[in-house]
């Protein structure tokens, strides 16, 4: 067996590539060695927990910020069941993927985790979560709950796998000091895409000397081009197909090539170096799409006083996207019952109604997001909850970096104005497809 | 890995023969422990990235034989080729502090000159800071709009562009970065070469009457040799793993990434962003191969210059 | 060379102090260099001291401020709120230490053989080697986890330790150190008797001390930086070394950049320390070592 290696890389001679020559040998034995099948299909089973439940469980999340807020919900949790201990293991964003593929690799997921829209379906459809069927039979869990987009955005083919923790909406943030120094009156809250336009190209003339713009589109989609697109009708992706291709996609797109056109938001280059919110939080911009979260970035600042918040001016409907974390649970967990216990007691409306008053996030349970709402004095952040009414969730599918790569790498083209927007959708579109159907 | 290693060295000579019998199993007991751990953590997983690369590969697990396609793949796509003219490109400009920091070492090794325990420190400084605080810093510097560099040139009459969102301007950026960051180690290995050229050659040279700039190049640069070949080896591999560095300077959306990606960097989109790690591992045996021949050729040029 | 030595000796007393003096006059050109060059150097690290004393509203401001209006000293007060600063600092000088010790051992030990022994299989095995540092380091990622975790070592010391003790770096490091040095020192040892073991550890490792100490720097701030690893291995943030600490600081949308400026230069200090301890004892003590 060590002889039938047609490794390519063993006709070379050269003496530094016979070191890979020799690897030629080990990869037989690891070709005899490896390949392990997707992991157990999805089994509901659930048993609701007795006060006398012992285990030691994991809690994988990403947000540092969040984990003051979480340690109360736990610590009432562990007050119930004093045989459970819980440890919260905080890996920051950017590494939180990498680690969670590693030790769905090797079956060794935390206990109960933080998953998001764009990574959902990829550990659902391979079988690395448990569904909350059980729970939700047992009647613990009561999907009705949650915001409904947010239910969905954690299905896959009817099954539910994770219970919404909090979410976002996307609003408008207007600094009306901006709006005084160019003499522009602020909108109302019924206003429509050739309003909010027009407004920004009247302030980024008004105060071109300053440097200031209107407002600012970017690459970010959920802050930005997912909801024109949604506003005008079409989708990001739909039935496994991308919907790029439709006119109403490339009307969506074509608002922000149009706002960058007309010098009413600074190009894509200068949003590339200093963000829109950058742009924002500088005094330097007058409107910015951002979400919900971006309240925690004004507290204590200069601005603080001078900001409102407006919802999104509508195209042909009106809608925002919604995004939220959801709690899920290991498929392969040893300790399930403690996990879906401490799953099911986040859900809750006790645990919810703290985590609100905690004040980073808006909690999903419907009702508990008082708190939030009135903690920006002088700034009204009702709509971003009002907005639930109208959301719809972010575009994901099994694979979604695959073709949030692809829109970042294509979309720049259509925003600057180098090429014709709809022939980048169909680029886009038809390139997305391609990576859909790998799927 | 043992059946292969008799049949390669069959072939030698009796005279060398000798000397293998003259140090016995000494070489072995030197070398075990370093190559015992290597073998397992670092061979072993080459080893199965080799099989993976024959393989399309499920996100978690699970691969099954697809022959040479993924090679046929990425050899077909003309992305890899615009990342290895990047990788090469970041390479070469930050192969140049090699020679600025044989400058500056031999500068620093001025006998009686003050203050070269502080040069040194300050020299050292971007080697030690942590690496994403060093990257929001130099984004900050490289900002087209608000930028410290543009505000400079600006000063001489120099309209700078967007470093970090314009193509071939942003490979630039991030090899001097690179290179800034790796000054200060070239300047430790160099010092600790320069601690083996004697003083007393420099100082008989100057009675002789060399100048400075001669010195320069008949006794400092000469014994430097090795140290500086063993940097250029040393640079070059790394050069080829640019990844860390792109990745936090440029960010992830950025307009000038698909132009700028480099080999690692392309690597890493297909295992980590397509999760498509049977291309992935791939691509990291073309990256081995490319670096591996780079290497050996710079072996054979050092063998020349360190003995010429 | 002691020939030369001794021509200099005492009769051209005269114009060696005219040499030092023509050698004081330019280093008016040496100080401008090195001083232009440090400043350069410097500065984005002196820029981040700046930041790590600004409010999060100024360092997001587009308009950099080269001193912050109120210098906000909390930042560093909040490093340690927010992390368990002094367990992981600890943990942190565990893992540099054992794998400083391990590297320096086992990259001596095979850089020795590689550059100065012949055994069968030798290029290979160096090429084999070599390798390791040619392949992206996420390919290692999956297989040293499941090593680690088929150990039972994940949450542990050892496991965040473990790949890192090998270092084909060092070893390659320690090998180039080694085919530099003079063979008449080893082969009068050997000549001597000592055996291939007595040679290396009496002779030709102390002439290889200049390097060593390269070695342990290299190795220190590779091990005191190294994130992705710690990160994967650790689930207990008391258990994190502080690399991995710090990184959980960044979040996804709302990041207090002066508090992870700060925590940086607060993990960043203690390696300058070393360095300047190091570089004083290593770099500038290096004349009376037993290097001549």
């Amino acid at each position: 067996m060590t002889s039938t290696t047609a490794h390519p890389l063993t006709t070379t001679r050269r003496t530094t590539l016979a070191g890979a020559a020799t690897l030629g040998v080990l990869v037989t034995t690891a070709a005899c060695g490896g390949g392990s099948g997707d992991g157990p299909a999805a089994d509901t089973a659930y048993e609701a927990p007795s006060s006398d439940l012992e285990a030691r469980i994991t809690y994988g999340l990403w947000d540092q910020a969040q984990v003051a807020g979480l340690q109360r919900n736990i610590d009432a949790f562990t007050a119930k069941f004093p045989g459970v201990e819980v440890a919260v293991n905080v890996t920051p964003f950017s590494e939180y993927w990498t680690k969670l593929q590693t030790q769905a690799s090797s079956d060794t997921l935390p206990d109960l985790f933080w998953m998001n829209g764009p990574n959902f379906q990829l550990y659902a459809a391979n079988g690395k979560i448990a569904p909350i069927t059980g729970a939700v039979e047992a009647g613990d869990i009561d999907p009705a709950n949650y915001p409904s987009a947010l239910v969905d955005l954690y299905s896959l083919d009817g099954v539910t796998y994770g219970v919404p923790k909090d979410f976002d909406t996307i609003g408008v943030w207007v600094n009306t000091d901006l709006f005084a120094r160019a003499g522009v009156g602020l909108p109302t809250a019924e206003w429509t895409w050739d309003e909010f336009q027009d407004t920004a190209v009247r302030i980024s003339q008004a105060l071109s000397a300053q440097g200031v713009f209107g407002a600012a589109g970017g690459m970010d989609g959920q802050t930005t081009y997912y909801n024109t697109i949604f506003e005008a009708g079409g989708e990001v992706v739909a039935d496994g197909k991308s919907g790029y291709a439709s006119t109403d996609a490339v009307a969506g797109l074509q608002f922000w090539t149009d706002l960058i056109a007309s010098g009413g938001s600074p190009s894509i280059q200068q949003l590339t170096d200093t963000t829109a919110d950058q742009w924002f939080t500088s005094g330097k911009l007058a409107m910015y799409w951002g979400g919900s979260w971006f309240r925690a970035a004004l507290t204590d600042t200069d601005l603080a006083g001078k900001v409102q918040v407006l919802p999104l001016p509508r195209g042909a409907q009106q809608v925002t996207v919604i995004h939220g974390v959801s709690n899920v649970v290991s498929a392969s967990t040893k300790n399930r019952q403690a996990a879906q216990a401490l799953q099911v007691f986040l859900a809750g409306q006790e645990a919810q109604q703290q985590l609100g008053s905690a004040g980073t996030v808006i909690p999903a349970f419907n009702g508990t997001q008082g708190t939030f709402a009135s903690s920006m004095p002088g700034t009204d952040l009702q709509l971003f909850l009002d907005a639930v009414d109208y959301s719809k969730p972010l575009p994901v599918s099994e694979n979604t970096a695959a073709w949030n790569a692809l829109e970042t790498d294509l979309l720049p083209d259509a925003f600057s104005g180098a090429r014709p927007v709809g022939e980048v959708a169909g680029d886009l579109a038809q390139q997305m497809d391609e990576a859909l159907a790998d799927e | 890995m043992s059946e292969a290693l008799p049949a390669r060295g069959a072939g030698r000579e009796p005279a060398r023969g000798r000397r293998v019998r003259r140090d016995g199993a000494w070489p072995w007991l030197f070398v075990a422990p370093l190559t015992l751990g290597v073998a397992v953590f670092y061979l072993w997983p080459i080893a199965q990235t080799a099989w993976y690369s024959l393989t399309t590969f499920g996100v978690f697990g699970g691969t099954t034989f697809t022959g040479l396609g993924n090679y046929a793949e990425i050899l077909g796509d003309p992305t890899l080729y615009r990342s290895l003219v990047n990788t090469l490109l970041y390479t070469a400009i930050v192969l140049l502090n090699i020679p600025i920091a044989v400058c500056l070492a031999s500068l620093l090794n001025l006998p009686g000159l003050r203050f070269a325990a502080f040069y040194r420190v300050l020299y050292f400084l971007p080697y030690v800071a942590m690496p994403t605080a060093v990257a929001m810093v130099w984004r900050i510097i490289f900002n087209g709009d608000f930028g410290v560099l543009n505000w400079a040139l600006g000063l001489v009459g120099i309209e700078g562009p967007y470093w970090i969102s314009t193509p071939w301007a942003s490979i630039v950026a991030v090899a001097v970065v690179g290179l800034w960051s790796s000054l200060g180690f070239s300047l430790i290995v160099l010092s600790a070469g320069l601690k083996n050229v004697p003083p007393e050659l420099y100082e008989a040279a100057q009675l002789d009457g060399a100048s400075r700039s001669r010195q320069f190049r008949s006794i400092t640069v000469p014994l430097l040799a090795p140290s500086t070949s063993f940097l250029a080896v040393v640079t070059v591999i790394a050069g080829f793993q640019l990844f860390d560095l792109l990745y936090a300077v440029l960010g992830t959306t950025n307009p000038a990434l698909p132009k700028s990606l480099s080999l690692v960097y392309y690597f890493y989109r297909a295992g980590f962003v397509d999760n498509d790690k049977g291309v992935a591992a791939a691509t990291a045996m073309v990256i081995l191969v490319l670096v591996g021949l780079a290497t050996a050729v710079q072996f054979r040029l050092q063998r020349r210059w360190v003995r010429g | 060379m002691v020939e030369q030595l001794d021509r200099v000796a005492a009769p051209t007393r005269r114009d060696l102090a005219k040499a030092q003096r023509r050698r004081g006059g330019s280093h008016v050109v040496a100080h401008l260099v090195l001083g232009a060059g440090a400043l350069v150097m410097a500065f984005p690290f002196l820029w981040q001291v700046v930041m790590s004393l600004s409010t999060n509203a100024e360092v997001q401001s587009v308009t950099p401020s080269f001193w912050p209006a109120h210098p906000q000293w909390g930042n560093y007060a909040a490093v340690f709120e927010r992390l368990p600063f002094l367990e992981q600092f600890r943990t942190s000088v565990v893992i540099t230490v054992v794998r400083v010790l391990a590297q320096i051992l086992f990259c001596t030990a095979a850089g020795y053989a590689f550059a100065r022994m012949r055994f069968r299989g030798r290029p290979v095995l160096l090429a084999a080697v070599l390798s390791i540092l040619m392949v992206p380091s996420q390919v290692y990622l999956l297989s040293q986890y499941q090593i680690v975790a088929d150990l039972g070592l994940l949450d542990s010391l050892g496991g965040l330790v473990l790949p890192g003790l090998f270092s084909a770096f060092g070893t390659f490091l320690m090998r180039t150190a080694f085919l530099g040095m003079p063979d008449e020192l080893e082969e009068a040892a050997r000549l001597d008797g000592a055996n291939p073991f007595q040679v290396f550890w009496r002779v030709m490792l102390p002439l290889a001390r200049p390097t060593i100490s390269v070695l342990a720097i290299t190795s220190t701030l590779w091990s005191w930086n190294e994130l992705l690893w710690p990160l994967v291995v650790s689930t207990y943030a008391e258990r994190m070394p502080l690399s991995a600490g710090l990184a959980t600081l960044i979040s996804d949308r709302t990041t207090d950049y002066p508090v992870v400026m700060a925590a940086s230069l607060l993990a960043t200090a203690p390696v300058l320390v070393l360095f300047v301890v190091l570089q004083r004892r290593v770099i500038d003590g290096l004349a009376s070592s037993g290097l001549k």
